[in-house]
C-alpha cells in the first residue's frame, strides 16, 4: 500500500517535537561551553557576503531548513572567493530542499577537518530512557555505519533521574577505543551535550559530525552541525528564550490548526476529516484511503467545545474543492454534543451544502445525533468507521 | 479474576475538583465503581458527587483503604502527584492527562518499576473491566461484559473496537488503554502478559499505529509462548509520515516503526492482521469467539 504523496507529518502533531534549526542549536552548544565555528546567519546574498568578508574565505553556506539529509540533498556547499559566494547563496535562497524552501542561510568557517565523530542523545520510548550513541566514524552515512559496523558505534542508556556524568561517558568512550586526549575531550563534549538535553527537554540532541581538526582549536574538536528537537509539552517550562513555535510552520492551515489547538495536516485530496483522537484519524483514512482522497487530517484531542468544532469546521472548510466532510467522533473525555452544537452552528451561519456525514458515539450520544440531524447531517449511529465511509461513498461517488 | 479491577479495587481520584476530574468521577461511579475518595490538596473536606475530597493521598489512604488511582491532574503536577502516590502505597495508578513533559514521564516509569507499582498512561482513557467497573474516561455504553481482551495504543480507537464486538453480542473481559504518548508506563508485553495470565480472557485483540517499537516487541512476546489466539490492526497505513531529523533514533531501532513492519512482525509470530477494524468480525467468527 502506497503512501499518497502530500506534506510529510507526524499524525500526532502536537505531540510533534519543536525543531529548532541549525543556527539556533549552535548558539546553545556556545553558551553550553561546546567549541562552535565562527559563523552568522543571512537571509540575503548581501548579508551572506558580509558576514563571509568578516570570517575570511574559503566558507561553508548552509541552507537552514528543519529536515535531515540535507547535505545529500546539496543544501550545503563551499565558496573559495566573493563570486562564488555570490552565485551559490543566490541559488541556494531560492530553492527548496525536500520541498521545504530556504529562507536563510549560515556562512561558517571551513573547519580543517581530520577525521568526524558522531554523538547524539535521544529518548528511547520502549526502555523509557535517555540512550547516548556515539561512533568513530560520523558525517552523513552514520545510519549506514551502523549496519555494516556496529563495532564503530556504541551506545549508554542512562538512568533518566540519575543523569549522565563524565565518568559514564569516559567508559563509554573507551569502548570505542578511544584513548588519552582525545577520550576527554570528547567526553567534555558529550558531558554538555546531555546537559543541552536535559535543560532544553529534548527528545534529540545531537552533533553530526563532531569533527577533530587538523590544528589544535580550542582543543581540538568542534561541533560543526546541530539537531535539537524541544519537547512541546515542556516549552513553557523552559527556563530560556525560545522561538515561537506557531511561526515556523510553513503551511498556513496547519499553523492556523496549531493557533486553535487542534493537529491539522494539509494533504491532497477532497474529503474533509474531523476526528477527535489521532488514532481514529488515522484508522479513519486508512478506511476512507482505499477509495477516496482525505483533503486533511485533523484531530481534536480531548478539548472538544462548541467554539473548538465550530473553529474546526472553519478551518477544514478552508480548502477549496472539498467535496464532503467526515466526522468521527466519541464521547469519552470529550462533551460530543457541545461539539455537534459548534458544527451545526457553522453549517447554518454559512448555508453549508456540502455532504457531511458524522459517526458520534459514547456519552450524551441520543443528544449529539438530534443536534447534528437538525444541521442536516448525516448520521451513522453505528461503530464501525467503515458504515460512515460507505454513506459518504454513496454521497458523493467514487473519483 | 479480571485484570487490574476487581472487587477488591478501591480507587481514588486526583485531581477530583476540576472540570474533567468531576465529570468523570460522576461516570465512574454511575459505572458502579467502588471510588471511595478523591485528593486535590487544599480542596480537602469537601465532596464530589458524593465522594470525600482530602488533601493528601496519605490520609485519602489511611481514612479510605483505597489501593488504586486515577489521574486527572494537571499534566504540570503530574511528576509531584505520581511520586506523592506511590510513597502512599498505592500499586495500580492511572495516568489520564496528555501533554506530560516527556522527560517527567521517563522519571515516572523509573520510579514506578523501582517500587512495584503498575501504571498506565499517560494520554490513556485508562482500564474499563465491564460489569466491574472502570479507572478513566472510557463511554460506558459502548462496552459489554465477554472474554475478549483488548489493548490500545490510542483511546478511540479502543473504543471502537469495543464499540464493533457489543453491537455483535461479543463481550470483553477487559478493556486498557496503553497510552499514546512516546513514552508509556506500562509497555505493551506488559499489558500483553496479564491478558495473557487472566483465566477469564479467552484472546486478545491489539489496536497499534505507526511509529515507536512497541507492536514489534508485543510480537516477540507472542512468539515466545503466547498460547491465547492475537488479532492485531495497526492504524497509519495511509496516514503521511514525519520528516525525521537526526540519527541516534534510526540508529538505536533500526527499520522498527512502519507499519508494513509491524504487521509483518506480529503476523509472522501468528497474529492475524486486520487491515481495517470491522474485520475484527470475521476473525471473531473464524476463531469461533464469542
Amino acid at each position: 500500500m502506497e503512501v499518497p504523496p502530500g506534506p510529510r507529518k507526524n499524525a500526532r502533531g502536537l505531540k510533534s517535537p519543536m525543531r529548532l534549526y541549525e543556527y539556533e542549536g549552535l548558539d546553545i552548544f556556545e553558551g553550553f561551553g561546546i567549541p562552535v565555528p565562527r559563523r552568522g546567519v543571512a537571509d540575503s546574498t548581501e548579508d551572506a557576503l558580509l558576514i563571509a568578508g568578516e570570517i575570511g574565505y574559503p566558507v561553508v553556506l548552509k541552507a537552514q531548513v528543519l529536515v535531515g539529509g540535507r547535505g545529500l540533498a546539496g543544501g550545503v556547499k563551499t565558496a573559495e572567493t566573493p563570486e562564488e559566494l555570490e552565485e551559490l547563496s543566490a541559488s541556494l535562497l531560492n530553492s527548496e530542499i525536500k520541498g521545504l524552501p530556504v529562507h536563510k542561510l549560515m556562512v561558517c568557517e571551513k573547519a580543517d577537518i581530520l577525521n568526524e565523530l558522531y554523538m547524539g542523545i535521544t529518548v528511547d520510548g520502549f526502555s523509557g530512557k535517555p540512550v547516548v550513541v556515539v561512533s568513530t566514524e560520523g558525517g552523513v552515512n552514520i545510519e549506514e555505519t551502523a549496519r555494516t559496523s556496529p563495532d564503530k558505534i556504541t551506545s549508554f542508556y542512562c538512568d533518566p533521574a540519575f543523569g549522565f556524568f563524565p565518568y559514564q561517558a569516559r567508559m563509554l568512550l573507551r569502548r570505542l577505543g578511544l584513548s588519552e586526549r582525545l577520550l576527554t575531550l570528547f567526553a567534555d563534549v558529550l558531558v554538555r551535550l546531555y546537559r543541552v538535553f536535559a535543560q532544553f527537554e529534548a527528545l534529540i540532541a545531537e552533533i553530526n559530525p563532531l569533527v577533530v581538526l587538523k590544528t589544535g582549536y580550542q582543543g581540538g574538536l568542534l561541533a560543526v552541525d546541530s539537531v535539537i528537537e524541544v519537547d512541546n509539552s515542556a516549552l513553557s517550562r523552559i527556563k530560556r528564550p525560545m522561538p515561537e513555535l506557531t511561526e515556523r510552520i510553513e503551511n498556513p492551515l496547519e499553523r492556523k490548526g496549531r493557533e486553535i489547538g487542534v493537529t491539522y495536516v494539509d494533504l491532497g485530496g477532497d474529503i474533509g476529516i474531523i476526528s477527535s483522537g489521532a488514532g481514529l484519524g488515522m484508522a479513519t483514512m486508512d478506511i476512507i484511503g482505499e477509495r477516496l482522497k482525505p483533503a486533511n487530517f485533523l484531530e481534536t484531542g480531548g478539548g472538544i467545545t462548541e467554539e473548538l468544532l465550530y473553529k474546526c469546521m472553519e478551518l477544514v472548510m478552508m480548502k477549496s474543492d472539498l467535496r464532503a466532510i467526515i466526522i468521527n467522533i466519541y464521547g469519552g473525555i470529550n462533551p460530543i454534543h457541545e461539539g455537534a452544537r459548534g458544527v451545526v452552528r457553522y453549517i447554518k451561519e454559512h448555508k453549508v451544502k456540502l455532504p457531511i456525514v458524522a459517526k458520534a458515539l459514547g456519552n450524551h450520544q441520543e443528544e449529539t445525533w438530534e443536534i447534528f440531524r437538525d444541521g442536516g447531517v448525516h448520521v451513522i449511529t453505528e461503530a464501525p468507521t467503515e458504515k460512515a465511509v460507505e454513506r459518504l461513498y454513496e454521497l458523493v461517488g467514487e473519483e | 479474576m479480571s485484570i487490574l479491577i476487581d472487587d477488591n479495587t478501591r480507587v481514588i481520584v486526583q485531581g477530583i475538583t476540576g472540570k474533567i476530574g468531576s465529570v468523570q468521577t460522576r461516570w465512574m461511579v454511575e459505572y458502579d465503581t467502588k471510588v471511595v475518595g478523591g485528593v486535590t490538596p487544599g480542596k480537602g473536606g469537601s465532596t464530589v458527587e458524593g465522594v470525600p475530597v482530602f488533601d493528601s493521598v496519605e490520609e485519602a489512604v489511611e481514612q479510605t483503604g483505597a489501593n488504586a488511582s486515577v489521574f486527572f491532574v494537571p499534566a504540570a503536577f503530574v511528576l509531584d502527584a505520581f511520586y506523592e502516590t506511590v510513597d502512599a502505597g498505592i500499586k495500580l495508578i492511572v495516568v489520564v492527562p496528555e501533554h506530560i513533559p516527556v522527560h517527567d514521564v521517563m522519571k515516572i516509569r523509573a520510579y514506578a518499576l523501582e517500587k512495584g507499582v503498575f501504571a498506565l498512561g499517560p494520554t490513556t482513557p485508562g482500564i474499563l473491566v465491564p460489569g466491574k467497573g472502570k479507572m478513566g474516561i472510557m463511554p460506558g455504553s459502548l462496552f459489554s461484559p465477554g472474554r475478549v481482551g483488548i489493548i490500545s495504543r490510542s483511546g478511540t480507537l479502543s473504543y471502537e473496537f469495543a464499540g464493533i464486538l457489543s453491537e455483535k453480542n461479543i463481550g470483553q473481559s477487559a478493556v486498557v488503554g496503553m497510552g499514546a504518548d512516546p513514552v508509556v508506563l506500562s509497555n505493551l508485553p506488559d499489558i500483553l502478559k496479564l491478558f495473557e495470565d487472566d483465566g477469564e480472557t479467552d484472546a486478545v485483540i491489539i489496536v497499534g499505529e505507526v511509529g515507536g517499537m512497541q507492536e514489534e516487541k508485543a510480537a516477540e512476546f507472542i512468539a515466545n509462548g503466547m498460547t491465547k489466539p492475537v488479532a492485531s490492526y495497526i492504524a497509519g497505513r495511509f496516514s503521511p509520515q514525519g520528516k525525521r531529523m537526526g540519527h541516534a533514533g534510526a540508529i538505536i531501532r533500526g527499520s522498527a516503526g512502519t507499519v508494513k513492519g509491524k504487521c509483518e512482525a506480529l503476523g509472522t509470530a501468528g497474529a492475524t492482521i486486520l487491515k481495517s477494524p470491522i474485520e475484527v468480525l470475521d476473525w471473531t467468527a473464524d476463531k469461533d469467539i464469542h
